[in-house]
């Protein structure tokens, strides 16, 4: 299997060559274009009882497609968003991810789904996140431009524009300044990440742009 | 023939048409930004042969496209300038029709057609009523420019053999290749499950020019974010 990543920093897109015997994780709906043959199966991700609630509380994706090709071909998978697709190698370790920026992985990637618990909810990243882990490459988008840091201390996010992080970075929310300048700024919550580890970010987000719109409705 | 200055690639590609006198030029309603002052526009829900009327403004709005088409000409002799541009961020594209066959057009792809051009709308039946897309293409047939747009890069396949794409990432197509609607993956539950939607697979031999992004899906997804009207 290999893989090539074009259109980046504004309209990234994601072609995987896959080899007889190959499958490939990649969200439902976006397989973009392919060699004729491709075949798919809906998944669940993260097994039944997970994706249901996540479905349900999330309004996340329920399933996932499972694609192959039996007789070896390309296929082009896209998100739903302009902006970067970026790659991660997993060997071992793992990634936390907002649900909303996962795009694909190899069959070696284990997805968890982690309940974030009450500072999730708030967090606008809605109440899952995705653990990924296990060995492969997995594959995310963002909205915007990608933002790469290595933190070794302490670091502060607009909640929004949080793609993912490792595990060994911890964080609660937290207002930015006192209640007053929280209202008044427009600067929502953040988060506030402590620790070592790496973080990705993504410089725009969908919510602002909708929020953004929503008055000339 | 008209003459085209392309500004085709990056997130906001747009066309400047130079008009010759005496000279027709076609676009998608609203596409004009700007225009030199001898420029006439003339609204119509014509096509270019003159035929249609007001059933062709009806079909090409069922095609995902604008009721009405906007024809430049210049009224003083001299040639003039019209520039276009989409409404989505994305690239644009020039295809030269060479006749001997038609180019299909994805709605919402369209951004003008030159002087030679006929343009009409190409329904895809009842499969792409049930589909819930919207499948019906502009069909241009004879000899000029078409000028396209993408959400996103655009990309020229030459398709020999077969080639799947899905609905929201066709830009335009050749009528050379065979085409059929179907759902990704083959399996229907399958791909209602995955939410993956409807394909086109292509046979033959012909050029597809495809999007990379899907207007709907980003449509879909900033829709779902905003409150009820």
């Amino acid at each position: 299997m290999q893989y090539e990543i074009e259109g980046n920093p504004d309209y990234g897109h994601l072609t995987v060559t896959l080899d007889p015997g190959d499958t490939f994780i990649a969200e439902g709906g976006s397989m973009a274009w392919a060699a004729d043959g491709l075949e798919m199966k809906a998944r669940l991700l993260g097994g039944f009882l997970p994706a249901l609630i996540r479905k349900i509380a999330g309004g996340e994706s329920f399933f996932v497609g499972e694609y192959s090709h039996p007789a070896g071909g390309r296929a082009t998978f896209s998100p739903s968003t302009p902006g970067t697709v970026a790659s991660e190698r997993l060997s071992g370790g793992s990634l936390m991810l907002t649900a909303g920026s996962f795009m694909a992985c190899t069959p070696g990637v284990r997805l968890g789904l982690k309940f974030g618990g009450l500072r999730a909810m708030f967090s606008g990243e809605g109440l899952f996140v995705l653990e990924c882990s296990g060995v492969g490459d997995l594959f995310f988008n963002t909205f915007g431009a990608l933002v790469e840091r290595e933190i070794d201390g302490e670091f502060t996010v607009d909640t929004g524009h949080v793609v993912a992080w490792e595990p060994s970075l911890a964080y609660r929310l937290q207002g930015m300044g006192s209640l007053k300048s929280t209202a008044l700024s427009g600067e929502g919550l953040a988060m506030r990440f402590s620790g070592k580890g790496k973080i990705y970010l993504q410089t725009r987000t969908m919510d602002a742009l909708a929020g953004w719109l929503t008055p000339f409705k | 023939m008209s003459e085209y200055i392309m500004s085709e690639r990056g997130s906001f590609g747009s066309v400047l048409v130079k008009i010759g006198p005496g000279e027709t030029f076609v676009s998608e309603s609203g596409a004009m930004f700007r225009a030199s002052d001898n420029v006439d526009i003339d609204v119509t829900t014509r096509n270019r042969s003159g035929g249609g009327g007001l059933m062709s403004g009806v079909r090409r709005m069922m095609a995902g496209e604008s009721f009405f088409l906007s024809t430049y000409r210049t009224r003083d002799g001299a040639p003039g300038e019209v520039a276009l541009a989409p409404t989505l961020a994305g690239e644009v594209a020039l295809i030269e029709c060479r006749g001997g066959g038609r180019w299909l057009c994805a709605g919402g792809s369209f951004l003008g057609a030159s002087q030679g051009l006929d343009l009409d709308t190409q329904f895809q039946g009842l499969r792409g009523a049930l589909s819930g897309e919207s499948l019906s293409f502009l069909a241009a047939s004879g000899v000029g420019e078409l000028l396209v747009s993408a959400f996103g890069s655009v990309q020229a396949i030459e398709v020999d053999g077969k080639l799947t794409v899905d609905t929201g990432h066709v830009v335009a197509f050749q009528d050379t290749l065979e085409y059929r609607l179907d759902r990704a993956g083959g399996s229907w539950i399958q791909s209602f499950l995955a939410s993956e939607g409807v394909v086109l697979n292509f046979s033959g031999r012909g050029t597809v020019y495809v999007q990379s992004h899907n207007p709907d899906e980003f449509g879909k997804r900033l829709g779902g974010m905003m409150p009820p009207r």
